[in-house]
């Protein structure tokens, strides 16, 4: 099916691994305008598909792996692609954004998206080469990691003259094939993380997807679109967080940051400091370990690090890592944390689930309701147990089912430290109470850039009130919304930094930008106009390259206020979709360490005002009492129709 | 003594991560922030500034066994 609009390949193949059997999916022009691409199209695609009664290990179910019309456009970071499906870990729809190499295959391929669904007889991988898909046998990889997993794939890729086709591809690990409800999907060295979408691919007896190509992406005004990125290329290497931070210390940098902030979370998010944080810091990896940055396809940032490994060279750990399984477990060794990291990429394991999990045993054995050996700070079987996991054996099968199940059979459900059945992220929220309330309302469950990542003002960019719920609400609802849209357009979510005027990052004492966290708490009301009103913004922010480079490369329309209504059309569907369900504001909860225990006893506010915070939420987003959207605003937002809910 | 603790990519550019003042040498931070090693006096008014934990100006006056930190503001993760 043909698309009048740049950006995109105009096809979408579906594959019913039951009968292998390849057909063309219908999506529509009008459904590229409604449901852009990433996230927002595979949850219109799983919003036509699911009623509410199938289950995560189900012929039902659907892998929807999509790019957005940004993917590979050469505009920056833009080589992002997103996987959804029905999450066996939460009972949601789920969604994975993730770097690499494959969403740019997959276009050069010819397609903007795939959907699988049922379920292989028997262990299979797909080659996928300009729209023609094979299937094959994946006896002799099945039960590998995923480094060696894709090692193999490429022997298999090569060419007559002995060189490997190019290529991106998917795979899972151990973890995946054997039903870990955490289990990843993993491309070269990028993960596609949460949720549980490497266990459903291993139901479905999935090993690995090829992609390959000749196919260009056509950008609808590529003159103005080159000039366009290279000013843009320009302003994200100037921008202090995307041009010096981040490239510099990679995400590992904001340890220091979260530790002075009072968000760093610590054994199990007893505490929001670490003692130790600074062994386990991002300047500590960057002057004593990291031995180059590395980066996705046309990326200027650049954040990922290498380090080694038992002599090999492999990623570093990202922050959410290092602070999960440095002081969340109260673990100073860094070293030990690369080791783990590469481990758990090698099986297949979400990072932050899995070590949330591990803190939440910790913990649980430490106050005598489950005799589980894990005690904190107490590491050296810690590879051993990981290994457990992944292949269900031992403890590890325990471990394997997540924190929520295990705190349901062992008791302890107020430090299991999950939102929806997913794992907090790193950020200890009691001191940045709007991140609470992302992670309480993020459609995926707890995770902070679903949510919004307000730490971003609470304390980390600016300095705004870490613990008033004044404006969170509502600010809340403007990141999520525009980070939703950056994430259905095929970009990376760190490129959305740069929405913060240089000069405000650069002089975090200067009058005006003492003035900009001030008045922060009182622009609620301003605020919440251009959520209900975005039209109103019917413009292009200078700091916000995103909506010409969009405009240039679709050829849609889209100015800021566009951005922000899709961005929101696309975070209402997939919680209409979650509705089916059974979503409602109670799901919509974190545990009673974060709500009802002072992190700071000395301060009454170190919690998260979590009820208070979620009845300005929902007033902003026109949800009702049980936090659903009005049948009014799934009207006004093209939901109902297009999505035919 | 006075410590003072680097964070960030001000800590790459010091080259340090932590050194020590004599009390008697700087009365306030204002003339703490001329001694942070390969850091210009424009640069050093540019980090947030915490004494003991606490957001603090550059008027702040400093004594005997206080810690100052300094760190640049940070995002991504």
């Amino acid at each position: 099916m043909a698309t009048e609009y740049g950006g995109y390949m105009g096809k979408v193949l579906q594959i019913n691994l039951t009968k292998q059997e390849v057909s063309e999916y219908p999506f529509t022009d009008e459904e590229r305008r409604l449901f852009i691409g990433g996230k927002t199209m595979a949850a219109k695609i799983l919003g036509d598909h699911l009623t509410g009664k199938e289950k995560a290990f189900s012929e039902e179910n659907l892998l929807v792996i999509t790019t957005g019309p940004m993917t590979g456009s050469g505009a920056p970071s833009s080589s992002r692609f997103n996987i959804s499906t029905l999450s066996p870990q939460t009972g949601y729809i789920t969604s994975s954004n993730c770097g690499g190499h494959f969403g740019y295959y997959l276009k050069k391929a010819g397609l903007d998206a795939l959907i699988l669904t049922g379920r292989c007889d028997r262990p299979t991988w797909i080659e996928i080469n300009n729209e023609k898909v094979i299937f094959h046998d994946a006896d002799g990889i099945w039960g590998m990691k995923t480094g060696e997993t894709q090692a193999a794939l490429d022997d298999k890729l090569r060419l007559k003259n002995g060189r490997v086709r190019k290529n991106g591809k998917i795979c899972i690990g151990p973890a995946g094939e054997n039903l870990v409800l955490y289990s990843c999907i993993v491309s070269n060295e990028r993960v596609s993380g949460r949720g549980g979408t490497g266990a459903v691919m291993g139901w479905m007896r999935l090993k690995a997807v090829c992609a390959s190509g000749n196919k260009e992406v056509q950008v609808h005004d590529k003159e103005k679109m080159v000039r366009h990125t290279q000013k843009w290329f320009r302003y994200l290497r100037k921008h202090p967080l995307t041009g010096s931070q981040l490239p510099k210390l990679g995400t590992a940098g904001l340890v220091s940051a979260m530790q002075m902030k009072h968000i760093l979370s610590t054994k199990n998010y007893t505490y929001g400091q670490y003692d130790d944080f600074e062994k386990v810091s991002g300047e500590e990896l960057a002057e004593k370990y990291n031995i180059v940055n590395k980066g996705c396809l046309t990326c200027p940032i650049r954040c990922a690090r290498t380090v080694e490994v038992n002599g090999q060279q492999v990623k570093g750990p990202e922050l959410e890592t290092l602070v999960l399984l440095g002081g969340g477990i109260l673990n100073n060794d860094l070293e030990s944390i690369f080791k783990w990291n590469y481990e758990l990429d090698e099986l297949g394991l979400d990072t932050i689930s899995c070590a949330n999990t591990i803190s939440y045993a910790m913990e649980a054995n430490e106050k005598g309701l489950w005799d589980n050996g894990l005690k904190f700070s107490e590491t050296e079987d810690l590879s051993k147990i990981f290994e457990d996991i992944a292949y269900r054996r031992g403890i590890g099968d325990e471990l394997a089912q997540g924190s929520r199940r295990l705190s349901e059979k062992y008791g302890g459900k107020d430090f299991a430290i999950h939102a929806k059945g997913m794992e907090l992220a790193a950020y200890e929220p009691r001191k940045a109470v709007g991140l609470g309330l992302g992670y309480a309302t993020s459609n995926r469950g707890g995770c902070h850039l679903n949510g919004g990542y307000l730490v971003i003002l609470e304390g980390l960019g600016l300095s705004m009130d870490q613990t008033t719920y004044h404006a969170k609400g509502d600010l809340t609802m403007l990141f999520q919304d525009l980070m939703e849209m950056i994430s259905a357009s095929g970009q990376c979510l760190f490129t959305s930094y740069a929405f913060f005027p240089t000069p405000l990052m650069n002089h975090p004492n200067a009058w005006y930008t003492k003035m900009v966290n001030r008045i922060l708490p009182y622009t609620g009301p301003v605020v919440r106009i251009i959520n209900k009103f975005p039209e109103i913004a019917c413009f292009h922010l200078p700091v916000f390259h995103h909506t010409k480079g969009f405009e240039y490369t679709t050829g849609m329309k889209m100015t800021f206020g566009d951005y922000i209504r899709c961005g929101e059309r696309g975070f209402n569907l997939e919680r209409e979709v979650n509705r089916r369900f059974g979503v409602n504001a109670n799901k919509d909860a974190l545990p009673k360490r974060l709500t009802q225990t002072l992190q700071d006893p000395k301060d009454p506010d170190s919690k998260v005002p979590l009820e208070k915070l979620k009845k300005v939420y929902y007033h902003a987003r026109g949800w009702d009492k049980d936090g659903l959207p009005a049948k009014r605003l799934l009207k006004k937002l093209k939901i109902s129709e297009g999505a035919d809910i | 003594m006075i410590t003072v603790k680097i964070f960030g990519v001000a800590r790459l550019r010091a080259g340090t991560g932590t050194f020590e003042c004599d009390e008697n040498d700087v009365k306030n931070v204002d003339e703490l922030l001329n001694r942070i090693p390969n850091t210009t006096r424009k640069e050093a008014r540019d980090l947030v500034l915490l004494v003991n934990g606490k957001p603090a100006g550059r008027r702040h006056r400093l004594e005997d066994g206080d810690e100052v930190v300094l760190l640049a503001p940070a995002g991504g993760g």
